[in-house]
């Protein structure tokens, strides 16, 4: 299933990488990849990795893998109590232009009606909840996520969104590249590369 | 979504797909030229844009004057169109949302189109209450601004204010859904693309997706909740829109089993459409392993019932006139179904209530061609139950001597088939440049639900070598990776 | 091109140099290029260019001319106050019928036509008719010169022509004119007379009376319907078309109206043959064919006075014992009245009056509006054959509106001299040589005695728009004398009292009468007439022609209100068509818009059917007045023209064919109808309510059904029930009372609402589109045969021989109004006076106000029906605009509209009160529909005074006879019906669904 002219296969660790160059561009990240062609080999990996001490940096895969966040220790997020508050927002926000406009600003008779006639305003109040709910979500979302249009996407490597799992670990001044390929391999890694990517 | 599948259940996705072929197959279509039967629909439905806005030149030059409406049936096939698209729209959401959290997995490889679908046919419901106007120019009224003269501001108590807030609302919302279920196969196509202009095009629309487990997590938790609240707002819609008619005054219309009667029927309307439109996709992009029977098998059901529910709706309705004693209410129901009109009638009921019960056969709800007539009948039905309900609700009301008939223009005519027009294209241009089928959520059920051997579990020690061998890139590649961007 | 013209007009008017002042005494300035008649040859924009300019003149002009010489009916300051409406006390006859008015004059225009409350006849009643003249002075298609062969010309030529040639002029002068009731007129005839001696005077009337006048000494009987209990009417709508209208509708409603200690009302019998508005209102109604009518009266009279009468068809028989033994019961309160043009009929009827001691009693003094001598008028024809006519001088049109007319075209060419005196260059015009135009009765000083001691002053309301000049006027010319004619009719006033007063009331009653009207005897005696009424009748079918109620004798058929105004009965518009009984449809095959081609005297006419009830069996008909060919662009090729069939008699001219009437199916498509009412049953709904005035001298809380909704407290009224706290009016509270009793379906207030608020005329395809634009209309419903419950067939087709109920039916104002919930944009509101108000510029025009109208009684404007090419009525050009009411807004494209229960004039009474330090005096505001009404139907006021007439109303009938139209869906209307009371026997009734 591998597709040898996949163009984003990236070098063997036994590759001299440019070692010099992270000396050069200070301004650069340098990462091992570990590929899987598997989620769960992947969790397996992660576990085993953690409990080794290394700290994992990020996993990439191309669709949700579910319990990851427990192993890689992921907060529960805190978007659900934001989508809660925009949603009281819009709600009140509703009740009180139609209070305002049709109550207070300029009364009129309307078919013979009060000027506050609530169940009329239950459709309008409704909507704009959900709408307010809607966006202030999403925008916090992808804000808190620094997801935004850009011409230029630094991906670990093109095949996480297609067919395979990366595990990235940062590389520290005391991290040693054969410990950690071997043992990536030995939880079931199909590849182990190197990776260098400038900062943010 | 849980891991959890019944060993007995049959497969969502046949044909022993892997997860590269899955975005293959479905990122083909928008990487290769587009074909020449895509050519050819296309151009067809741009002749009937043509038409669109040639019938909508002379309505907005003279006014709606050019339409067949009178001083007792003012609203005629406009309204019944905007009814009848907002109806359709209402599956996509449903779909997305609805069977999201019921859990329902074979919804993965439908929902995305079906809410392009939603968003398409919102666009076109909505350009009727402008366009039906007298004074389209002012429609901005509807918002509360403030009048020149001061503070005259807008009617909350009038449905029509209550549409434009559920119109609006739906239409954004749905749109947001949509757009964040393309994000991340935005980005497979983006970490595909050849070309330049494809690779930046996808790289801006894919908002810097890279797929980390922080941002999925986050992820899930967004589309749970959105789903949450558009399931509400699905139904909100449709309950507002029929709000139109059952606060009126008007024999016929003002009806307190709307609300429900009017969802059931948009559901009814959009699953029709959602399978006239995915049997096409299935065969023209022939995606038959993602969209299989057993997707069709599940949408049959689920007309099956929605009929039923509108036809119960249709005879409570004749139960309450007789019921009610008011002779109005009861002749309006009369004439309904044996007046001026009873053509009408008949067609809707004939379409919607009689046709869907031959789904009770397997065989014909398994039977894919049998499938797409009677999804384009349904839609023909659900079309007259609206004309049904404006037209001969009105043309004979209270007062005996305003009675009248109305009959459509060539220019109203016009534009009714021109918004289809319009929905085509739209939807011709999304199945062409955007995957039709919902990559990422495919491939997360795909392990769980698709044929079994296919994934072999693997020990981490039997770590296929050759796999390494395989993989013989040339040196440095991916330390270049970044330089070559 | 507009704002030059305004600025250009207004800078004169600021100049007041004398150069526009002369300019303005000749329509068109000698500088500006003119060829061909009233713009045409010249560019559209040279048209306005000249028409601005005359509007300039004109209005500069007016501004002088009422105040020089005449007093504004309001005790207003002599000077003109911009934006203050003037009223000008006149007189309204064109030959037909007579309607004493007031012109409300608004910046030197006339813009509305009112009655003038203070006239014993007409008693501040108006007519359709009366109404729409205000936009005939403003009909481009009037002459705007006099004209010779058809070439403009100026009166010094012309006059100095026809002088030397009527001198030379070898054989009789001869003067065509309709029935002239105006003595300072006749003064000038007879000073022409006098100059040229073998001068001849021939009136005649285009539906003529004249066997009518032969058979009561010259004159017609002054008819007064309110002295009378027992009513015959013989083949005459008195109440729609007949002799003098107005005057009769208000006479008759007085008998009709009900009182509620010891109700009584007159009882109506109604013998015809078509469906008319008498026969609609009558109480028995039996329909005889044309050939019958005579029979009718001599049965009649037989059982009257005595002798061998004859025998008709069962319900005819019924009918006429019934009458008969009434009309002997009340003596001296009973009278009979014959339409026919037969001297037989009228010597028994006359006869008949006079045995049932109706001289003195319910006849009157006599009335002069028809003085048309049939006989004169064809003997004068067969002269101008002959040639012994050298000069034809004629103010009417018989080219179009005679039997003859083609003889009358031919004799023209034998005269040596042809002049005519009409408005425009019409049928007859076009073939004189000379055209010496009349000017509109809004720009002439005149006078008339309609009824003997009864006078009454024709004051101009402008000066003449164009470069015409008033009959009388131009005759004393021609006579040698150079008197202004204004002067010449105060001089026929002199000694009748203070001519300032006159002139302010505009009606005198005196006793004195200037009308010298020669006695004639009846040339027929009793016994020949009873045998020649007595002759058996014809089998084959017949004809009926009729007069439309809108239309009249096809005179003012260039005028697009009375063209566009539903015919009370039918409801068609635009054109007339075969009114055919169902069974005869039936029996040829024939749906209604197919085409039959009619063929009576010799002419054959290709019109469509339409399916009428109440036709008589065996017959048809066809109205007159349509079918013109040089009236102007909207009222030509409208229908055809009917006056060809009538037949002529020996000496009279009779509206029918009985004998030789052919009708066969036309091969031509079927069309539709333009109808503003296609559905003709009330389908057993509380739309109206009628009863029986057996029933309500019984109780009266029984005639009218209240409809109670089920409530868990048992069944309860719609109001009592209401969700919300209701708004107080506590200030003003407007509101209507309709009594459907008075109401007789004349239409004139659906006309008078369309001056009064501008409402634009939308042409023949638009109202077969339905899209008519009247804010107040009469729905007209026909009963139908006794049906099961719920038999909705049954229901849907109307009885043969129907009772009929008319309901004016405008904006309700309800108080829970379910347009004003469903406007998005607040478009349409409620006022605190319980006005349901429109606002124009706010309206977008979604409709669903007007789809949530139970009454359905809102208007859209579908186009935009001024200056547009497309709907060429009076609000696409310039001189048509100046009949609008400033004080109303002209519509927009893409708006709703409706009544808004005459805003404008409620604000200004409050305004005018508040001037005053006073509140408004009940009656003192009113509507331009109730203002109309000859029977006084419609009763506007406010209903928070408790004085006022309405609030009286509404307390006495409450729970009697006052209901609201559709009640059980609580909308609570501001406009309240009375139930309609028929003075019949129960029985009969149980046909009427109430």
């Amino acid at each position: 299933m591998m597709n040898p002219a996949h163009p984003a296969a990236a070098a063997p660790v036994a590759a001299p990488a440019h070692g010099h160059d992270d000396h050069a561009h200070p301004a650069t990240q340098r990462f091992i990849l570990g590929i899987f062609d598997d989620e769960d080999v992947l969790m397996e990996a992660c576990e085993k990795v953690l409990a080794t001490g290394t700290k994992i940096y990020e996993v990439f895969s191309p669709y949700p893998i579910h319990g990851i966040d427990d192993v890689l220790g992921i907060k529960r997020t805190r978007l659900p109590i934001a989508a809660f508050m925009f949603g009281c927002c819009g709600l009140s926000l509703a009740l009180f232009l139609q209070i305002y406009m049709l109550w207070s600003d300029w009364p009129m008779i309307i078919g013979g009606k009060p000027h506050y006639a609530f169940p009329a305003f239950v459709p309008v109040s409704f909507e704009l909840t959900v709408l307010c709910t809607a966006f202030g979500m999403v925008i916090t979302f992808l804000t808190v996520s620094g997801l935004r249009p850009k011409l230029k996407v630094q991906v670990m490597d093109r095949r996480s969104t297609d067919d395979k799992f990366v595990l990235a670990i940062e590389q520290t001044a005391k991290t040693s590249l054969p410990d950690l390929t071997r043992l990536l391999r030995a939880n079931g890694a199909s590849e182990v590369n190197e990776k260098e990517i400038s900062k943010k | 979504m849980s891991s959890h599948t019944s060993p007995l259940r049959t497969p969502l996705v046949t044909g022993g797909k892997t997860y590269h072929d899955v975005t293959h197959d479905i990122a083909r279509h928008v990487e290769n030229p587009p074909n020449l039967r895509w050519l050819a629909a296309l151009t067809v439905s741009l002749l009937f844009v043509g038409i669109f806005m040639y019938s909508l030149y002379r309505t907005l030059w003279f006014g709606i004057g050019e339409w067949g409406l009178n001083k007792t049936v003012d609203w005629g096939w406009d309204i019944t169109n905007f009814v009848w698209w907002v109806g359709i729209g209402h599956a996509g959401t449903l779909i997305s949302a609805v069977l999201l959290l019921f859990r329902q997995k074979w919804r993965s490889s439908i929902n995305r189109a079906a809410e392009a679908m939603t968003i398409f046919a919102v666009i076109c419901a909505a350009m009727f209450p402008v366009i039906h106007m007298g004074r389209p120019w002012l429609a901005y009224w509807f918002l509360p601004f403030q009048n020149t003269f001061g503070s005259l501001w807008v009617n909350f108590n009038s449905p029509l204010l209550w549409d434009v807030f559920a119109i609006s609302t739906y239409f954004s919302v749905s749109l947001v859904f949509w757009y964040l279920g393309l994000i991340p196969d935005f980005a497979t196509i983006r970490d595909r693309a050849k070309g330049p202009i494809a690779k930046r095009a996808y790289a801006l629309l894919s908002f810097n997706w890279t797929g980390s487990a922080k941002h999925w997590s986050r992820y899930e938790y967004v589309s749970l909740i959105l789903a949450g609240i558009s399931t509400p707002l699905v139904l909100s819609v449709h309950t507002i829109v029929s709000m139109d008619f059952a606060t009126s005054v008007i024999p016929g219309w003002h009806t307190t089993i709307f609300p429900p009667y009017f969802v059931a029927g948009a559901i009814f309307s959009g699953f029709a459409m959602v399978l006239t439109l995915m049997i096409i996709t299935r065969e023209t992009f022939k995606l038959k392993d993602y969209i299989t029977l057993e997707h069709i098998e599940s949408m049959n059901i689920i007309i099956t019932v929605t009929g039923s529910i509108v036809g119960v709706a249709y005879i409570t309705e004749f139960f309450i006139a007789w019921y009610s004693q008011v002779p109005a209410e009861q002749y309006c129901f009369i004439n309904r179904a044996t007046g001026p009109y009873w053509w009408a009638y008949a067609s809707m009921m004939t379409c919607n209530v009689v046709s869907p019960q031959l789904f009770w056969f397997r065989s014909l709800r398994r039977n894919v061609v049998f499938t797409f007539i009677l999804s384009i009948f349904v839609n023909i039905g659900m079309w007259f139950e609206r004309f049904v309900i404006i037209v001969t609700s009105l043309h004979r009301d209270y007062i005996p001597s305003s009675w009248v008939m109305y009959s459509p223009t060539w220019v109203e005519v016009g534009i009714f088939t021109g918004t289809m027009g319009i929905f085509m294209t739209a939807f011709l241009l999304f199945a062409k440049f955007f995957p039709v089928i919902n990559m990422f959520e495919v491939k997360a059920i795909l392990k769980s639900s698709s044929e079994p051997g296919v994934f072999p579990k693997r020990k981490p020690s039997d770590t296929a070598a050759p796999v390494r061998q395989a993989v013989s890139p040339p040196a440095g590649a991916g330390v270049n990776y970044d330089k070559e961007q | 091109m507009q704002e030059t013209i305004k600025y250009w007009k207004g800078y004169e008017e600021l100049e007041q140099s004398p150069e526009f002042v002369r300019q303005a005494q000749n329509e068109f300035p000698d500088f500006l290029p003119l060829n061909g008649e009233n713009g045409e040859g010249t560019s559209r924009r040279d048209f306005l260019k000249l028409m601005g300019f005359g509007l300039g003149a004109a209005t500069l002009a007016s501004c002088e001319a009422p105040v020089r010489n005449a007093i504004p009916w309001l005790n207003k300051p002599e000077t003109l106050e911009p934006t203050i409406a003037n009223y000008y006390a006149s007189s309204y006859f064109t030959g037909n019928e007579y309607v004493a008015v007031l012109v409300k004059s608004r910046d030197g225009r006339p813009i509305k036509i009112e009655g003038n409350p203070l006239s014993a006849i007409t008693k501040g009643g108006t007519s359709a008719k009366a109404q729409a003249s205000v936009l005939g002075l403003y009909d481009e298609a009037r002459a705007h010169n006099p004209l010779v062969k058809g070439k403009d010309s100026d009166w010094k030529t012309v006059d100095g022509e026809i002088r030397q040639r009527l001198a030379s002029a070898s054989g009789t002068v001869a003067l065509v004119t309709g029935t002239i009731i105006s003595p300072s007129t006749k003064r000038a005839i007879a000073e022409f007379a006098g100059r040229y001696p073998n001068f001849r005077h021939v009136m005649y009337d285009a539906n003529s009376a004249s066997a009518l006048v032969k058979a009561n000494g010259g004159a017609v009987p002054g008819y007064e319907f309110a002295k009378a209990d027992v009513v015959v009417s013989v083949g005459a709508d008195f109440l729609g078309t007949w002799i003098s209208p107005v005057e009769y509708a208000w006479h008759w409603a007085q008998k009709r109206k009900l009182k509620r200690e010891n109700p009584q009302m007159s009882r109506l019998f109604a013998f015809e043959s078509i469906m008319s508005l008498t026969g609609a209102n009558a109480d028995v109604r039996a329909a005889v064919k044309p050939s019958q009518l005579p029979q009718v009266v001599a049965a009649l009279y037989a059982r009257i006075v005595g002798g061998a009468g004859v025998t008709l068809d069962k319900t005819a028989e019924a009918a006429l014992d019934k009458a008969a033994e009434e009309l002997k019961a009340a003596q001296g309160r009973a009278l009979v009245v014959c339409g026919t043009n037969d001297l037989a009929s009228q010597t028994l009827v006359a006869e008949i009056n006079r045995a049932l001691g109706a001289n003195g009693t319910t006849i009157g003094a006599p009335s002069y509006v028809r003085q048309g001598d049939d006989a004169a008028m064809l003997d004068l024809i067969q002269q101008m054959n002959a040639g012994r006519v050298g000069a034809v001088l004629v103010a009417a049109n018989p080219v179009y509106d005679h039997p003859q007319g083609k003889q009358f075209a031919e004799g023209l060419k034998q005269a040596g001299l042809t002049v005519s005196f009409n408005d425009r260059s019409d049928e007859t015009a076009a073939l004189c040589e000379f055209l010496a135009p009349d000017a509109h009765y809004l720009e002439s000083w005149n006078d008339f005695e309609p009824k003997k001691g009864f006078l009454s002053l024709q004051q101009p309301g402008i000066t003449p728009l164009f470069n015409t000049r008033q009959l009388p006027e131009s005759l004393l010319r021609w006579a040698g004398s150079n008197a202004n004619y204004y002067e010449y009719v105060k001089a026929t006033w002199k000694g009748l009292g203070n001519w300032d007063q006159i002139v302010h009331d505009g009606v005198l009653q005196t006793g004195a009468s200037l009308l010298t009207i020669t006695p004639q005897a009846n040339p027929m005696s009793v016994s020949a007439a009873l045998s020649a009424a007595s002759a058996s009748a014809g089998s084959g079918i017949e004809l009926a022609l009729y007069e439309k109620v809108g239309l009249g004798t096809g005179a003012d058929a260039n005028n697009p209100w009375l063209q566009e105004m539903p015919d009370p009965i039918t409801k068609g518009t635009w054109e007339n068509y075969v009114a055919m009984p169902r069974p005869m449809a039936v029996e040829m095959k024939l749906e209604q818009g197919d085409f039959v081609t009619v063929s009576a005297n010799g002419t054959t006419l290709t019109l469509p059917v339409l399916v009428q009830p109440g036709q008589a069996t065996g017959s048809v008909a066809v109205a007159i007045g349509y079918g013109r060919t040089a009236a102007g662009k909207v009222g030509d090729k409208m229908g055809a023209n009917a006056f060809p069939l009538v037949t002529v008699g020996d000496g009279q001219l009779m509206l029918a064919a009985t004998s030789g009437v052919k009708i066969a199916k036309a091969d031509q498509k079927r069309i539709e109808l333009a109808q503003t009412q296609t559905h003709h049953t009330i389908m057993d709904r509380l739309v109206i309510q009628e009863s029986t005035l057996e029933k309500y001298r019984e109780n009266p809380r029984e005639v009218t059904e209240y409809e109670k909704l089920a409530t868990s407290e048992g069944p309860k009224a719609p109001g009592e029930v209401s969700l919300w706290q209701d708004y107080e009016y506590k200030n003003h509270h407007w509101g209507m009372v309709i009594d459907l009793n008075s109401c007789i379906g004349c239409s004139a207030c659906t006309i008078a609402c369309q001056a009064e608020n501008n409402v634009p005329v939308v042409g023949r395809q638009e109202v077969v589109n339905r899209r008519e634009m009247h804010w107040i209309r009469i729905d007209r419903y026909y009963s139908e045969n006794p049906h099961k419950p719920k038999d909705y067939d049954a229901m849907e087709t109307p009885a043969d021989q129907p009772m009929v109920v008319f309901q004016p039916l405008m904006c309700q104002h309800c108080n829970h109004a379910p347009c004003e919930t469903v406007c998005p944009v607040l478009a349409t509101t409620h006022s605190t006076e319980g006005l349901n108000q429109m606002t124009y510029n706010r309206c977008v025009g979604t409709k669903y106000c007007a789809n949530n109208c139970p009454y359905k009684v809102r208007r859209f404007n579908w186009f935009s029906y001024n200056d547009n090419e497309k709907f060429d009525f009076n609000q696409n050009n310039d001189l048509g605009k100046m009949v609008l009411n400033p004080d109303v807004t002209v519509r927009a494209r893409g708006v709703m509209e409706k009544c808004s229960m005459c805003v404008q004039r409620i604000q200004l009474g409050k305004l005018d009160a508040k001037k005053e330090k006073r509140r408004p005096v009940d009656g003192e505001i009113v509507t331009a529909c109730a203002q109309s009404c000859p029977t006084e139907a419609i009763l506007f006021g406010d209903m928070a005074d408790p004085n006022s007439r309405i609030t009286k109303a509404l307390k006495e009938q409450h729970r009697e006879r006052a209901f609201h139209v559709l009640e059980a869906i609580n909308v609570q209307p501001n406009v309240t019906y009375l139930t309609k009371i028929r003075n019949v026997e129960t029985a009969k009734t149980a046909e009427v669904p109430a």
